[in-house]
């Protein structure tokens, strides 16, 4: 691959690559730094990137390995600074008046606020895959490649993640 | 539509990605894309907290070396991308001093340094640095001429450096640019490593004298590395030190001292720094709060619950390295810099992760056998 073609990545798969960076780091400044460290480092790893082969696919393999490399240094800056968009999103946060319905179109804030909060929650084991597939819109085949687990494990993450977010949001709505 | 299909389409909506990276982000990744193979690749970092307590070690020997053949101060940050401030370098009150000093089988040049005055006419510019702050060059590159790692290589380092002023008469372990609020940015060149530090002004400090210390072993500043003499309030290389050490003075204008803004300054950091006086809340970006903050989580250790899978015995590398390794934390350090020559028990050094919600914190253990075993405590 080419550093032209690099390019035409930032601006095809960058919304996709920014958003799943954010919900890994949780604010600003850390998903600006890991979203641009993510190009960097594919840059330099261009030899192993092939443009026909799903390179969004590669470019959140190198996401989740640069965050688990740096997981200390964002972790500690988020607690040191966590944004305002980070504690709005917090705040938002309170008991439904009713239980909302799925099949709304818009969500309520209050209920997203609940469901990001319970993913938020999870372990990285259950955690990452979720955001992978809802985040990223990712196949169960490809975050298995990426992941390097079966596609079977894949399914069976999801399912146990949705099992523990739903369980989660049961309590919170109490 | 059954329940796993309500529950799918529920996360969809929720998990969605609203945040979009803005077109001058873009912008900046394909520029630096573009900019591949005429620069290399620089890494900037903020003095980080997580090793704030460690402290560390070296011996030194002195040569002077002319600096020639290296950047100087102002083609060293222009490589940074920082123009306005390469042209900070450039003005009358910069001071290039080109000094070099030969410490442990490195050689470190202090390029040139810019404080205070030297950045009024430069403070508005697009770029926008702070006046307040020093800005000092330095170098780092091996006597025997063997390159530096570059950023690319796995290596790259293997060998941290700390890189601060120092100011006489100040306990070097609380005045350093990690309380200073300080940064650096870094790049390999020609298998030279040249770095960019920051931190808040010292020409304040002009009458009473600073330094600019390097060692090496660790990013953080290191007492087996320097010697303080309470008397005469000089720092020195401390002798015996098995790194790199080496301190030079700062050659600052006097007429630009301010003591009463110094003794404020002073005040200010250091009450910062005392236990239990925080009083900024946790969301602030300013890192001076970061050692009360890191007081306050050591408090909260022994309530804490020890999460049982992450005791473990540490295993060594071949430089004498311990190395712990559990659920993303991988710690490599000199036993030495955790516990002095016979302690047992637990080190004073503490690290901390935290996610916004659980804070955990590493400690290490030596037994009188002299196993060392790290365990992690989930503290809220």
């Amino acid at each position: 691959m080419e550093i032209d073609e690099l390019n035409d990545l930032v601006k095809q798969h960058g919304k996709a690559i920014y958003g799943f960076c954010h919900k890994l780091t949780g604010n600003k400044a850390d998903t600006d730094d890991l979203y641009q460290e993510t190009f960097l480092k594919a840059m330099e790893m261009l030899h192993k990137m092939d443009a026909s082969h799903n390179p969004k696919s590669f470019l959140i393999s190198v996401a989740i390995q640069l965050r688990k490399n740096n997981r200390r240094k964002f972790a500690w800056r988020r607690r040191i600074a966590p944004t305002v968009e980070f504690k709005e999103e917090v705040d938002k946060i309170c008991p439904p008046d009713g239980e909302a319905s799925p099949e709304n179109a818009v969500l309520s804030d209050e209920l997203r606020g609940m469901i990001r909060d319970a993913a938020d929650s999870l372990n990285d084991k259950l955690r990452i895959p979720l955001y992978m597939y809802y985040t990223a819109e990712m196949s169960v085949e490809e975050i298995a490649s990426v992941l390097k687990i079966p596609p079977g494990t894949v399914k069976s993450r999801l399912f146990q993640a949705r099992k523990a977010m739903k369980k989660i949001l049961e309590v919170e709505s109490l | 539509m059954n329940d796993s299909e309500k529950w799918d389409l529920l996360l969809s909506k929720a998990l969605a990605p609203e945040a979009e990276p803005d077109e001058k982000l873009n912008q900046n990744i394909i520029n630096g894309l573009k900019e591949r193979g005429r620069m290399k690749r620089v890494y900037r970092k903020r003095v980080s907290a997580g090793v704030l307590v460690v402290v560390f070690t070296l011996v030194m020997s002195f040569t002077a070396y002319a600096a020639t053949q290296l950047f100087n101060s102002k083609q060293v940050v222009e490589h940074l991308g920082e123009k306005d401030l390469a042209q900070a370098f450039d003005s009358r009150d910069a001071i290039e001093i080109n000094q070099t000093i030969d410490s442990a089988g490195y050689r470190f040049t202090l390029h040139g340094i810019v404080s205070g005055s030297g950045l009024k006419g430069f403070a508005d510019t697009a770029q926008g640095f702070n006046p307040e702050r020093t800005y000092a060059v330095v170098s780092i590159a091996r006597q025997d001429g063997h390159p530096m790692p570059d950023t690319k290589d796995p290596k790259y380092g293997e060998e941290p450096f700390f890189v601060s002023p120092l100011i006489k008469g100040e306990k070097p372990w609380l005045v350093n640019i990690v309380t200073m609020h300080g940064g650096y940015s870094e790049f390999v060149l020609d298998g030279i490593m040249y770095r960019l530090i920051e931190c808040d002004g010292v020409e304040m400090f002009a009458d009473r004298g600073a330094y600019l210390a390097i060692s090496s072993g660790s990013s953080f500043y290191s007492n087996d590395a320097f010697a303080f003499n309470e008397g005469t309030g000089k720092i020195s290389p401390k002798a015996g030190y098995k790194g790199a050490s080496i301190v030079f003075d700062l050659p600052l204008d006097k007429t630009k001292a301010d003591h009463a803004k110094a003794d404020a300054y002073l005040e200010k950091l250091l009450k910062e720094l005392s236990t239990g006086t925080a009083t900024a809340p946790a969301a602030s970006n300013d890192e001076s709060n970061l050692a009360n903050e890191i007081e306050e989580l050591k408090r909260k250790i022994p309530n804490g619950k020890v999460i049982p899978e992450s005791i473990q015995k540490v295993s060594y590398d071949n430089k004498g390295n311990i190395i712990y390794d559990y659920d993303g934390w991988h710690i490599k350090i000199l036993a030495s810099e955790l516990f002095k020559e016979g302690q047992t028990g637990y080190s004073d050094s503490v690290q901390f992760s935290g996610d916004g919600k659980t804070n955990k914190a590493l400690q290490f253990f030596r037994d009188e056998k002299g196993v060392i075993t790290g365990k992690i405590t989930i503290l809220d």
